[in-house]
């Protein structure tokens, strides 16, 4: 255990007022990238390195099973709704609610689709869109949502209310925004008025019309700036997601289905209790974050990713018209379902943003949401698994309770943490593409935050830690000695939100 | 049953002889922040949230006796302060994470600190080592959330006539405690207990509910603690 | 005149802070009108070259990175405020306060059972900052000058604040919108 010495001799508080008094210049740095290069200069590796971390795992143990929905959701912010269910499903296997009343199924949809909606709205709109409308080498005083208001309002507007509208369903259901309680174990604690009914439905039919905008947007721009599309990283690899038992994208629950490079299967149909025969997490020391792969094709060939474009793509249909037909024209487009292009994650994000508020939709015209019978009991189990797509990809929760109701295990594999090697995957790519000599220019900064934005990476979420992440890029020689380098805060840019 | 009157801030109450000052207050409609006291249970004098100057002297209003002519000062720019640095202690004293705490939105530590305003305390947190006693299949008691104000020592003494409820250590190792040392599960507690429903902050609290009521409907969301006994103004006595 | 100039900062926090002030909706509009965006997880600049107005701080202090990242936001800045409960108490990440570090990183890389992990690896680079052995809230290391609790704070309780602070009046928060949850 020699090399576990350094991270244990963390600072004590005398050696923290010593920070206080004599800060060391390093400012800023929670997401950094290296990149090494071989005496001949070409790039010989390159990482992303995640470096914050959290605990939860520990932290949560002791905790009352009721709590943990809420205490877990406190992962991250951006989708927080995705811990809440995932945490709350997994409990109601606990607490022996193996069948949900409708209204507390569906109460949860459509929390859960309100998320997807306002995550993915937040991610293109906010964070991706200044670099598809500006271009990548744009200023960055532009480069930035400050800069669609200024010069494309529509765009602003669209996305503004896209997220609006998918906030105000979370809070309608949860009672907040951001952090609320709505689900429990065994069910959920409101159901709807027919007052918050109508309301939310007034607005369906104009998100849905927000979105299939946002598709016109990105189809057109994938026509027109195919080079730039490639430029971010194309390469294939294995996909994993849940789907209902007929095949079709189910965000909320389902059988786990991995897909291969050429697009075989390698198990479907795979009830989420048997997550551990199936994915493991590699530790590796220069990052926070673990590395999941699937474990009948090991460590080195197993690594997979996860969210909107494996999902869009690893289905067999999309049971909403609009987001179906979308889903064909993709994959028409990019020439088969195995496509690796990292920049049609995007497009895959704005089918499922149609998805979402299409169902959105069908479930606000359901009179079961308004009915009284929010909660159910079962035969108490010592064990919870359960898995949900977040908007970044395949999320599971996994928590062992005592006799007295705490928790004395807990595991989370978060979606980011999947797409780890996919993004250092990119990362390479893009750095082999435009490192020209020793130094790092403004053009390979940019492309290289590009494709891993485009993973819309919850870096929050990731090692359970808080990722902030401002991206430092470092160049190295073979010796190890640093020839260039250069800060940029990476939520900014990476993901520049006003 | 004689009446008398006396003066708060310059108003004046009317109220029966026998009453405390707390309780004439509160007939008359005029709120004193308090923790310990509950009005099922004997006064305490414990937390001091309640005091007020009782003809120029600090006094708690809870165990005052009400009396004639008494001149009492209630809301000042100096008992706020001093209300306000209580509160500051016990949120730093203990480990209160309201965001997680399915008191949250009924607990009237949370409630009076909010009807204080106070965005932040103004000593730094201690983050104690407390433990939770989970024992109980139907109970659980929190103790980063315990504020050592008795309600639950008193209602279990003197309303269930059980004694599950005690403190033990002095000082700030002053601790509640069970009458078992195995923990609530080897006691006689119920959760139909009154000592349950009186506790004011998340210590005591019932299993399998879990966070029943949707935020925006709590108790607290919308109405500031003590709101209730402001609106009765008139009901008795005030001039 | 100039615009005043708006810096935030994301330190040991869940990012759901920054997302609540994104939640004011249109009005980001407004906001972006009358404030410059300085510094920020919201836009590009990488230093200080000016002087902020208001400093908006999420999170707590996790990493020795943390710090510094603290005290450069607390020189650049005449008014700091801690947004949230992390920045406030800690919050969540602040849980493991009574449990030792090394026994949260041995569960999160030893123990969890989807590790892999046959040579006990754990993540030690020099290029990770070091964690601190507590979580502290900002107050312990810098001068705070006002704080704005919730979990996260209400987007209203964020856009009151702004506007009172623009308009140079003083921050009170409406009863329904001051929260600690």
């Amino acid at each position: 255990m020699t090399n576990t010495t350094k991270i244990q001799e963390t600072k004590t508080d005398t050696d923290m007022r010593r920070i206080v008094i004599d800060p060391v210049t390093r400012v800023e740095g929670h997401g950094k990238v290296t990149i090494l290069l071989d005496n001949e200069g070409a790039v010989k590796q390159a990482r992303l390195h995640i470096v914050e971390f959290r605990g939860f795992e520990r932290f949560i143990q002791g905790r009352l099973l009721w709590e943990v929905p809420v205490i877990v959701q406190r992962l991250c912010g951006i989708c927080p709704v995705s811990h809440h269910l995932g945490a709350a499903k997994a409990m109601d296997m606990i607490v022996g609610a193996d069948e949900l009343t409708p209204t507390a199924e569906k109460m949860r949809r459509l929390m859960h689709y309100g998320q997807i909606v306002q995550s993915h709205a937040t991610h293109f709109f906010y964070l991706a869109s200044p670099d598809l409308l500006f271009g990548f080498d744009a200023p960055m005083q532009k480069r930035n949502a400050g800069g669609v208001v200024m010069e494309h309002p529509d765009m602003a507007h669209r996305g503004v209310r896209l997220r609006k509208y998918g906030q105000k369903i979370i809070e309608t259901t949860a009672g907040k925004r951001i952090h609320g309680t709505g689900a429990i174990p065994g069910g959920i604690n409101k159901n709807l008025t027919p007052v918050e009914r109508d309301r939310l439905l007034a607005d369906a039919d104009q998100a849905i019309k927000d979105a299939c905008d946002a598709l016109e947007f990105i189809k057109k721009y994938m026509e027109k700036h195919q080079d730039d599309a490639e430029a971010l990283g194309a390469f294939t690899s294995n996909r994993l997601c849940i789907l209902d038992s007929d095949g079709a994208m189910d965000l909320y629950d389902g059988t786990l289905r991995a897909v291969d490079r050429q697009d075989k299967i390698i198990f479907e149909n795979e009830p989420v209790v048997n997550y551990l025969q199936h994915v493991a997490e590699e530790v590796r020391n220069w990052t926070y974050m673990k590395f999941p792969f699937i474990r009948q094709l090991g460590p080195k060939e197993g690594w997979y990713s996860v969210g909107s474009l494996p999902r869009v793509t690893a289905c067999d249909y999309i049971d909403t018209p609009l987001a179906e037909k979308a889903r064909r024209e993709m994959i028409e487009a990019l020439g088969g379902k195995a496509s690796g292009l990292t920049m049609a994650y995007h497009w895959a994000r704005i089918i499922e943003i149609i998805h979402g508020a299409e169902k959105i939709k069908l479930l606000l015209q359901d009179p079961d949401l308004l009915r009284n019978e929010l909660v159910v009991k079962g035969k108490r189990k010592d064990e919870g698994i359960s898995v949900i797509e977040a908007p970044r990809g395949t999320l599971f929760h996994h928590y062992r309770v005592d006799r007295n109701d705490q928790v004395s295990m807990a595991n989370i594999i978060v979606s980011t943490t999947q797409n780890n090697e996919p993004m250092n995957r990119a990362v390479e790519y893009v750095a082999r593409r435009y490192l020209q000599g020793t130094e790092i220019t403004e053009s390979m900064l940019n492309h290289i935050e590009a494709a891993i934005r485009a993973y819309d990476p919850c870096l929050s979420c990731a090692t359970h830690a808080v990722g902030h992440m401002p991206l430092s890029v470092s160049l190295c020689n073979e010796q190890g000695d640093i020839i260039d380098r250069k800060n940029r805060a990476y939520f900014n840019s990476q993901q520049c939100i006003i | 049953m004689k009446e008398i009157s006396f003066i708060i801030d310059g108003q004046k109450v009317r109220a029966q002889e026998g009453q405390t000052v707390l309780n004439a207050a509160d007939d008359a409609g005029i709120f004193i922040p308090r923790l310990c006291n509950h009005p099922d249970l004997e006064p305490f004098g414990a937390c001091r949230m309640c005091t007020v100057l009782i003809n120029g002297k600090p006094q708690t209003a809870c165990t005052h006796p009400a009396s004639d002519g008494l001149e009492i000062q209630n809301d000042t720019p100096q008992l706020f302060n001093i209300r306000k640095s209580i509160l500051d202690m016990l949120f730093i004293e203990g480990n209160h994470y309201c965001m997680f705490c399915e008191k949250s939105g009924f607990c009237e530590l949370q409630a009076l600190a909010y009807r204080f305003g106070i965005t932040r305390p103004k000593f730094p947190y201690q983050y104690p080592r407390r433990t939770m006693d989970a024992t109980h299949p139907d109970i659980f008691i929190d103790h980063d959330r315990c504020i050592l104000c008795a309600r639950c020592v008193r209602a279990s003494r003197d309303v269930d006539h059980k004694h599950v409820f005690g403190f033990v250590g002095r000082g700030t190792a002053k601790k509640l405690a069970v009458s078992s040392a195995k923990g609530a599960r080897d006691t006689n507690v119920s959760p139909d207990d009154k000592a349950l429903s009186v506790c004011p902050v998340g210590t005591l609290m019932r299993k399998h509910v879990g966070y029943s009521v949707p935020i925006g409907k709590r108790l607290f969301d919308l109405m500031p603690i003590g709101s209730d006994i402001e609106e009765h103004v008139g009901k008795q006595g005030k001039e | 005149m100039a615009k005043p100039k708006l810096s935030t900062v994301f330190l040991g926090g869940c990012f759901g802070c920054h997302m609540s002030l994104l939640d004011i909706d249109e009005r980001i509009i407004e906001l972006v009108d009358i404030v410059e965006i300085y510094k920020s997880p919201l836009v590009d600049r990488k230093v200080f070259e000016e002087r902020s107005d208001i400093g908006l701080i999420e999170g707590g202090c996790v990493t020795e990175e943390n710090v510094e990242v603290l005290l450069a936001l607390r020189d650049h800045c005449d008014f700091l405020i801690s947004v949230g409960e992390c920045a406030i108490m800690g919050d969540i990440p602040s849980l493991r306060n009574t449990i030792p570090l090394r026994e949260c990183i041995e569960e999160a890389y030893l123990n969890t059972v989807s590790t892999w992990n046959p040579t006990h690896n754990i993540p030690n680079d020099p290029e990770l900052p070091l964690l601190l052995n507590r979580v502290h809230p900002c107050h312990d290391i810098v001068k705070i000058d006002a704080a704005i609790p919730g979990c996260p704070p209400r987007s209203d309780a964020l856009w009151e604040a702004l506007q009172a602070l623009l308009h140079n009046k003083p921050v009170q928060l409406p009863y329904e919108i001051l929260k600690y949850d």
